[in-house]
C-alpha cells in the first residue's frame, strides 16, 4: 500500500507534483460533472423567463432592505446566474453607495445557487436546503445591515 | 433554441477552463507544500481562528481554500479529503454552512467594492460584517442541528 520512502528532495517533489496533478484532475472531473449540468439548468431557467418571474415575486421584499423594487432583478440574477451577471444588472439601477453595500451583502451570501449547490450536494449536503439557507440568511444579513446603518 | 445550445457550449467551455486553471494549481500547491513547516504554520494559525465555529485542524485546509478562492474549490478539497480520510459528517456540515456564508472573500468583495467610491465603512460591511455574520449563522445552525440529531436519537 505504502510507496517506498523518497530518497531525495527532488524525488519527493516529483512524487508530490504527480500526486497533486492526479488529485487536481480527479477534482476537476468531480466538479465538471456536477457543474456543467447545473449550468445547463440555469440557462434553461433564464430561457423560460424564470428570472423575470422570480424578480417580480421578490419585489415587495426589497423595501425591507431599503431598496427599490427594481433591485430584485440583480438579486435574482445573482441567485440563478452569478455575481458578475448580478453586478451587470445592478449598474442600470443608479443606487446610492449604501444601498449597493446592502444589496451586495445579500448577493455575496446567495449567488450561483444551482452550480455551487451541485458541488455541496457532491460533498454529501442537501443542495436545496443550502440554497434556501443562503437566500434567507443573505436577506437577513442585508436587512440587519440596513437597520444598523440607519442607527449610526 | 440553437442560440441556447450555443450559449451552453461556449459557457460550459469557459466555465471548465476557469475551473481547470484554478483547481490544478490549488491541488498541486496543496500537495507540494502540505508537509512543509511554513504551510503547517499557516494552517494551524487558521485552525486557531476557525476552531471558534467548531472546525478541527483537519478541516482547516479545505476551509481556507474555500474562504480564499470560492465555494466550488473549497468543496473540491472537501470531496478530496472525504475520499482520503473519513471526514466526519458534522465537520462537513459546519464547513458547508460557514463557506456558504463567506467564500472567495478577496475576489467577490472586490467586484462589489469596485462599484462605489472606496470607504472603510463599505469595506467593514462587505468583509468584516460578513465574516461575523458567517460565524454567527454557523454557530446557530450547528447548535440547532446538534439539538435535532440528539432529539432524533432519543
Amino acid at each position: 500500500m505504502h510507496e517506498p520512502p523518497a530518497t531525495s528532495p527532488t524525488e519527493r517533489l516529483l512524487r508530490d507534483l504527480r500526486t497533486g496533478l492526479r488529485a487536481g484532475l480527479v477534482t476537476f472531473w468531480e466538479l465538471a460533472r456536477v457543474m456543467v449540468p447545473a449550468y445547463g439548468i440555469t440557462l434553461v431557467l433564464q430561457y423560460v423567463g424564470a428570472i423575470a418571474w422570480l424578480a417580480r415575486a421578490a419585489r415587495p421584499l426589497m423595501s425591507l432592505l431599503g431598496l427599490p423594487g427594481d433591485a430584485a432583478l440583480p438579486l435574482v440574477v445573482g441567485y440563478v446566474l452569478n455575481i458578475y451577471a448580478a453586478v451587470g444588472s445592478m449598474k442600470a439601477l443608479h443606487l446610492a453607495p449604501q444601498q449597493i453595500v446592502v444589496l451586495a451583502l445579500a448577493i455575496l451570501i446567495g449567488h450561483n445557487l444551482i452550480v455551487e449547490g451541485a458541488v455541496l450536494q457532491r460533498a454529501g449536503m442537501n443542495a436545496f436546503a443550502f440554497g434556501a439557507l443562503r437566500v434567507i440568511a443573505g436577506l437577513a444579513a442585508a436587512a440587519l445591515a440596513h437597520l444598523l446603518m440607519g442607527l449610526f | 433554441m440553437g442560440q441556447l445550445l450555443h450559449t451552453f457550449l461556449t459557457g460550459s467551455f469557459s466555465l471548465l477552463l476557469r475551473v481547470f486553471l484554478i483547481v490544478i494549481p490549488i491541488m498541486v500547491v496543496l500537495e507540494v507544500f502540505e508537509g512543509t513547516p511554513a504551510f503547517r504554520r499557516v494552517v494551524r494559525a487558521w485552525a486557531v481562528v476557525v476552531r471558534h465555529v467548531g472546525l478541527n485542524e483537519r478541516s482547516a485546509a479545505p476551509t481556507l481554500v474555500g474562504f480564499l478562492f470560492g465555494l466550488a474549490y473549497g468543496g473540491g478539497v472537501i470531496v478530496r479529503d472525504i475520499r482520503r480520510h473519513d471526514l466526519p459528517r458534522r465537520q462537513v456540515f459546519i464547513m458547508s454552512v460557514f463557506l456558504s456564508m463567506v467564500h472567495a472573500v478577496v475576489e467577490d468583495s472586490l467586484v462589489f467594492l469596485a462599484l462605489i467610491p472606496f470607504s472603510l465603512m463599505a469595506l467593514f460591511w462587505i468583509v468584516v460584517y460578513r465574516i461575523a455574520w458567517a460565524a454567527l449563522v454557523t454557530l446557530a445552525l450547528t447548535a440547532l442541528a446538534g439539538f435535532l440529531v440528539r432529539r432524533a436519537r432519543r
